[in-house]
């Protein structure tokens, strides 16, 4: 018997394994159907490209160096108002946080109405979570301008917006930790006597305060980036700061504001590690 | 006393309990024996109403437990209290917070939500594990044990409710032969300090005829053998556990042997003198 090579494979051979493993070399048409899918995409991604007009940035190289350079020059810093720029980040940290803080207490409550565990009644949970879905469906910025709309100019529109986006995906992340809670645990809590909500309160918020807590600091997080984007449509705080320089071409403002936001952000990320990191690590096994 | 009348539980295609009467006198301690499925803990989940019979009922000093609802049923619950096999206790509330659960019922609402709790409830609370041994654990995250320490905080719990009966659904089955022990001894102590009865679902024959006054055997969701220990021949044994006549049955095949505490000299308490004397005897009788 002699050890195979890739040379000693004659056109024959190649044949006859064709005969009888014709699956092994593929198909025509699933090749051509490949081919044809990366055509379509490659011509789609040049074709929208080109409706686009990205060209234009070849065009636009000597207005971005000098928007960039705008960014970095900073002038006139004794004239900048920063007082009023460090109310607005309060504000915008005040926003975020008043409204996850609403946010929370409603899920809190709502989470237990579309848990499968804690709410049997089908009709009353699919009718929450179809609620829910409205409130998670329609964008921040969009809760934003209707809150703007309905209570004016200000920072409480950007806490209702908040409060009412974070209500509706708290609420649902609450209900699945409801729904993954250990049954014997509750099972023990029902068994002397409690009734439904002292069960809810012992047998099931223990288990799930710590993931509802990481996860309402997650929101805290990420509403405080929100929050400077709902400022830009009148909801108060930083982002109509931003906004204001920026329509002056004030723009080295503009770069300090964004820097200062960003280790608020910063600062809020490692704070909210550290909570988490004690909570969660409170379960030693 | 409690009375079981016609007790049955049916599922889709059998019968987990197929009508049980039994009548249980105050203070005694009755252990349940039988293969797993044979009904023993929708029994005891039906008692405490954790599960609902299809049909018959429970009589419980004259009234009928399986009719109860709303307030009254809680009361139930609370008057009859849970031992489970998982000893189902809140991993994240501290240990003397999982004991104090068994007060829910009789406290008030706002208190109970804002975990409030009086002097006189945390005295009791720390009372029961002190009788269980296991005060010195009292601020410890209850999941942070061992299974017998949780299991021994569990009865507390059921202590701390004050029952008047004491459900225990196979308490030792996820125990090491020490900590199954020390979990039966205390349970045969509060049913015979405290003159509360105990149901004590039981996989093994040995531990039954150790702890209990008497013993009932299911097989198939049907009462086989109802009768002191000492009645429980081994044919009855083979009724129970549906072992075929030729096939060798053994007891010690059911499990671990558990003597209740008394009975023998426990190994440790050998003094040096003890095991000289020993010797010497075993010598002198060649």
């Amino acid at each position: 018997m002699t050890a195979m090579t890739l040379q000693s494979i004659s056109s024959s051979d190649i044949a006859s394994v064709r005969q009888s493993h014709p699956q092994a070399f593929g198909s025509t048409f699933s090749t051509i159907t490949r081919w044809a899918i990366w055509l379509s995409v490659i011509f789609y991604v040049i074709g929208s490209l080109y409706y686009f007009e990205v060209y234009r940035l070849l065009d636009a190289s000597g207005r971005a160096l000098n928007l960039i350079a705008a960014f970095f020059i900073w002038e006139d810093m004794g004239e900048w108002q920063y007082r009023q720029i460090y109310i607005g980040i309060a504000q915008t940290l005040g926003m975020a946080f008043l409204g996850t803080l609403l946010g929370t207490l409603m899920a809190l409550f709502i989470g237990f109405f579309a848990a499968r565990t804690t709410m049997p009644f089908v009709v009353v949970r699919q009718i929450v979570r179809r609620i829910l879905d409205i409130l998670r469906g329609v964008d921040q910025l969009v809760w934003g301008l209707v809150f703007v709309r309905a209570v004016g100019l200000g920072p409480l529109a950007g806490v209702l917006a908040i409060a009412v986006s974070d209500t509706g995906t708290l609420s649902k992340l609450y209900s699945e930790a409801l729904e993954n809670v250990d049954r014997k645990q509750v099972e023990g809590i029902r068994s002397t006597g409690a009734g439904p909500l002292k069960i809810a309160r012992y047998g099931y918020l223990p288990q799930v305060l710590p993931i509802f807590i990481s996860q309402s600091l997650y929101f805290f997080e990420s509403s405080t980036r929100s929050a400077t984007i709902l400022g830009l449509v009148g909801a108060g705080g930083i982002g109509m700061i931003i906004i204001e320089r920026f329509r002056a071409n004030l723009f080295d403002q503009v770069a300090f504001v964004v820097l200062n936001v960003l280790v608020c952000i910063f600062v809020i990320d490692w704070l909210s590690k550290k909570i988490r990191a004690r909570l969660i690590g409170e379960t030693s096994h | 006393m409690l009375a079981i009348k016609n007790l049955t539980k049916s599922f889709k295609t059998r019968n987990a309990v197929d009508n049980i009467s039994l009548d249980i006198p105050d203070g005694q301690m009755v252990g349940v024996i039988g293969r797993s499925g044979a009904g023993k803990s929708t029994l005891l989940r039906m008692i405490n109403r954790l599960a609902e019979p299809t049909g018959g009922s429970i009589i419980f000093d004259g009234r009928d437990v399986t009719a109860l609802k709303g307030r009254e049923l809680l009361e139930w619950r609370a008057n009859c209290a849970m031992v489970f096999q998982q000893f189902n206790l809140v991993g994240r509330l501290n240990v003397l917070t999982n004991v104090l659960t068994g007060r829910l019922y009789h406290h008030g609402l706002i208190a109970s939500m804002f975990q409030v709790f009086t002097p006189a409830e945390r005295a009791f609370a720390i009372r029961a594990l002190d009788r269980l041994g296991m005060a010195h654990t009292a601020l410890q995250q209850a999941d942070t044990l061992s299974g017998g320490q949780m299991q021994r905080v569990a009865i507390a719990r059921a202590l701390a409710q004050e029952p008047k009966i004491v459900l225990a659904d196979e308490p030792i089955a996820s125990l090491d032969p020490m900590n199954a022990k020390v979990v039966m001894d205390a349970l045969r102590t509060i049913n015979r300090e405290d003159g509360i009865a105990v149901i004590c679902n039981l996989h093994t024959l040995d531990t039954a005829r150790n702890y209990c006054d008497r013993v009932i055997g299911l097989f198939e969701g049907r009462v086989v053998f109802d009768g002191p220990p000492s009645a429980l021949t081994e044919q009855a044994a083979r009724e129970i556990y549906g072992a075929e006549a030729d096939e060798a049955f053994s007891e010690s095949m059911t499990s671990t042997t558990l003597k209740p505490a008394g009975t023998e000299v426990p190994a440790e308490r050998l003094t040096e003198a003890d095991l000289q004397q020993r010797a010497r005897a075993e010598l002198l009788a060649g």
